[in-house]
């Protein structure tokens, strides 16, 4: 059987990834890949052992396309998207502060996360609206945190129980 | 010429805030306090939930010279017994093989766990805004340092002194495969460097420290003592003379959100949930390392577990905190059920999964199968008669063609991973208090081992993400995952890890493990 260090798989997507020839393809690959191969929501658990691996050979290449693209006002001030890059990151904050659903705020998080991760967004903007939506989420998990008995929380999670002991 | 604005400021403050006559610390500190340093403003880089004041004082009041002053001496002393009296008595081949290999595990783990320390200080340091308290987390960054040095350089002395090198040097190497390291990493990394801030402190120096300092610090000390190895406490003793400090800035840090109304919302969680996990790998990992992976016994780690965690920490120490808010865990009193059994369970599978350390293990002797059931009435007929029976089967000797893991398959009693602290567990064969659930989540398979972590996975799963060896090697072939772990010594061949600490012994090689064709299979499909 192939090495987990050097398979298939990473083969595959490292010719899809030199394929990626310009900012817009590079980013539509990573974000397409980070959200059916990396979210905590995905169904599709076919690279659950090369992912990781795959997608930070493609952030490579997405960080290479912005530095060739960009002058170093765009590299600083937006997003791989072309977007202002703190525009993009008030608004997920706007959108946190608004809600008091821990599961909408999980979301929120979570779907920012994906689709802006460096190198999309310059790290100094990502980080900082990273902390203030990580900031507010811990809230809302942590306030009545035993309130639901696992039953109830089980449903809520929407998990299906195979067994319990 | 001009002067820099920086360089105007400290003249002017200079003028304001005359030097003192005297270089004696607490003065010195009184003056630099004078300065009226402020941090109100500053904003951290890491999420928290909780306000830290900004007027928390600090207990120490330890200035960094007279900090560096203080930890040379202890070096010195250190260092100087280490290199000079006790190799000189050859005191690293009088330590009995047995410890030897604990020695391996503790200070290996011990070394990722001040390494995540020195991260996790610095980022209390980020978060709080009065100066005070960030003295003493800046006295705690530089422990920290000093500390994953120390436990770096036991393992290196080890090495290179003692008896059987394979472990001591470059462990990590083998950290995708062996079935400790990954529930280590929750505890001594992801669980004090990941989430709140204030949690992050929570984990580290109220429970890591103040809980689990004692057993895993002084208590191993004994342990070594008895087993014939004088450099453990000389470096762990030395290690824990910095620990107060560590305990007192966890005190300052619940000091510091006491006042914020906010804060009564989460603290009690938050312990609940640091304690949780902490004890769920500490519990069975240090009694497993003391009480098997010694010769000579001190106390049973039961009577330990209760003086130290329950007792002066669930009692004492955080009974001094109840003027603050702070409740001792809920979660206490299903970890002292573990502290009878968990470690036994433990043993049971880590002598199984040998073949993946590095470290090499022993079966129980006649003596010590006694002293056991002495100790833990019924161990015999849970642990001893099994391990009677691997041993009539070969199981240490190469040639016999018998892995432990075998007898798991043929009775029917499949080995699971807990999803949350990543600690393997056999529930159709254990005594412990683990019970299995395992829940479906948009189509994949979770397995947990209590409430607590069930809980926690429940609120949070992105957080617990981890895959487990049988889920990462399924289908493979076992002499295929360990050339490919690196679980190999440097001939390439023979394995790091074996089933025994016998010098006459045969050892293992991959041909060996080969010839059985062990293959790893997922638990969780078969449901």
């Amino acid at each position: 059987m192939a090495n987990i260090h050097d398979n298939p798989n990473r083969d595959a997507w490292v010719k899809k990834i030199a394929a990626a020839n310009t900012l817009a393809n590079g980013v539509k690959l990573l974000t397409d890949f980070r959200a059916k191969h990396l979210s905590p929501f995905k169904t599709d658990f076919s690279l659950e052992l090369d992912g990781q691996w795959i997608e930070l050979k493609i952030e490579e290449k997405v960080a290479l396309l912005k530095h060739k693209e960009f002058n170093d006002t765009q590299f600083l001030n937006n997003s791989a998207t072309g977007e202002n890059a703190q525009k993009v990151a008030d608004a997920a904050v706007a959108k946190i502060n608004a809600t008091t659903d821990m599961y909408e705020a999980e979301r929120i998080h979570i779907n920012f996360r994906l689709a802006n991760k460096p190198p999309i967004l310059p790290v100094n903007v990502f980080l900082d609206a990273d902390r203030q939506l990580g900031t507010k989420l811990m809230e809302l998990r942590n306030t009545d945190y035993y309130a639901l008995p696992l039953e109830e929380l089980r449903k809520v999670r929407g998990v299906k129980v195979i067994t319990l002991q | 010429m001009a002067i820099s604005t920086a360089t105007k400021a400290a003249t002017d403050a200079l003028a304001v805030n005359r030097a003192p006559v005297s270089v004696g610390a607490q003065e010195v500190h009184r003056w630099l306090q004078s300065f009226t340093w402020d941090f109100d403003k500053n904003r951290t880089k890491y999420s928290t939930k909780y306000k830290m004041a900004n007027d928390t004082k600090e207990q120490f009041k330890l200035i960094a010279k007279e900090y560096a002053r203080m930890e040379s001496v202890k070096d010195e002393r250190q260092f100087g017994s280490l290199q000079d009296v006790l190799t000189r008595v050859d005191a690293a081949n009088r330590v009995h093989p047995k410890w030897n290999e604990s020695m391996k595990v503790i200070s290996n783990f011990l070394e990722v766990g001040e390494y995540n320390a020195i991260a996790a200080t610095g980022m209390l340091w980020d978060s709080a805004t009065a100066p005070e308290q960030k003295n003493g987390y800046l006295g705690q960054v530089m422990d920290e340092i000093r500390h994953t040095n120390q436990c770096g350089y036991i393992n290196y002395y080890f090495a290179k002194q003692g008896q059987d090198a394979a472990g001591h040097n470059d462990a990590r190497r083998t950290r995708a495969i062996g079935p400790l390291w990954k529930g280590m990493k929750r505890v001594f990394s992801d669980g004090f460097i990941s989430g709140d801030a204030v949690e992050c402190s929570i984990n580290l120096q109220l429970v890591g420290e103040a809980c689990f300092t004692n057993p895993l610090i002084v208590a191993v000390t004994e342990w070594a003592s008895a087993n014939g190895d004088e450099m453990t406490p000389t470096v762990f003793l030395s290690i824990e003379t910095d620990e107060l400090r560590h305990m007192a800035n966890g005190y300052q840090t619940v000091v510091s959100i006491a006042n914020d109304e906010a804060a009564s919302k989460y603290l009690n969680t938050d312990l609940n949930n640091a304690f949780w996990t902490q004890q769920k790998y500490f519990t069975p990992v240090l009694g497993m390392m003391f009480e098997y992976g010694s010769h000579f016994k001190v106390e049973p780690w039961v009577k330990t577990w209760n003086r130290w965690v329950y007792e002066d920490w669930g009692g004492i120490w955080i009974g001094r905190l109840g003027k603050y808010g702070v409740e001792s865990p809920a979660s206490l009193r299903d970890a002292k059920k573990d502290a009878y059994w968990a470690h036994h369970d433990l043993f049971l599978l880590a002598y199984a999964l040998w073949p993946t350390g590095f470290f090499r293990l022993t079966l129980p002797t006649a003596e010590e199968a006694e002293w056991y059931e002495a100790n833990y009435p019924g161990w015999y007929d849970m642990y001893g008669k099994v391990y009677e029976e691997w041993r009539a089967r070969g199981c240490e000797d190469p040639s016999s063609g018998f892995l432990p893991l075998q007898w798991f398959a043929e009775n029917n009693h499949p080995i699971y991973i807990d999803r949350v602290s990543q600690v393997p567990f056999c529930p159709s064969y254990s005594k412990g208090a683990s019970t299995l659930r395992v829940l479906e989540y948009n189509g994949k398979k979770h397995s947990f081992s209590d409430q607590w972590g069930e809980r926690m996975w429940l609120s949070e799963p992105e957080r617990y993400e981890c895959q487990n060896i049988f889920e990462q090697y399924e289908g493979r072939e076992l002499s295929e995952v360990i050339a490919e772990g690196h679980g190999l010594r440097s001939d390439g061949k023979t394995l790091i890890s074996q089933p025994h600490t016998n010098k006459d012994g045969k050892l293992w090689t991959l041909d060996d493990i080969k010839k059985i064709g062990c293959v790893f299979a997922d638990p969780l499909k078969a449901l």
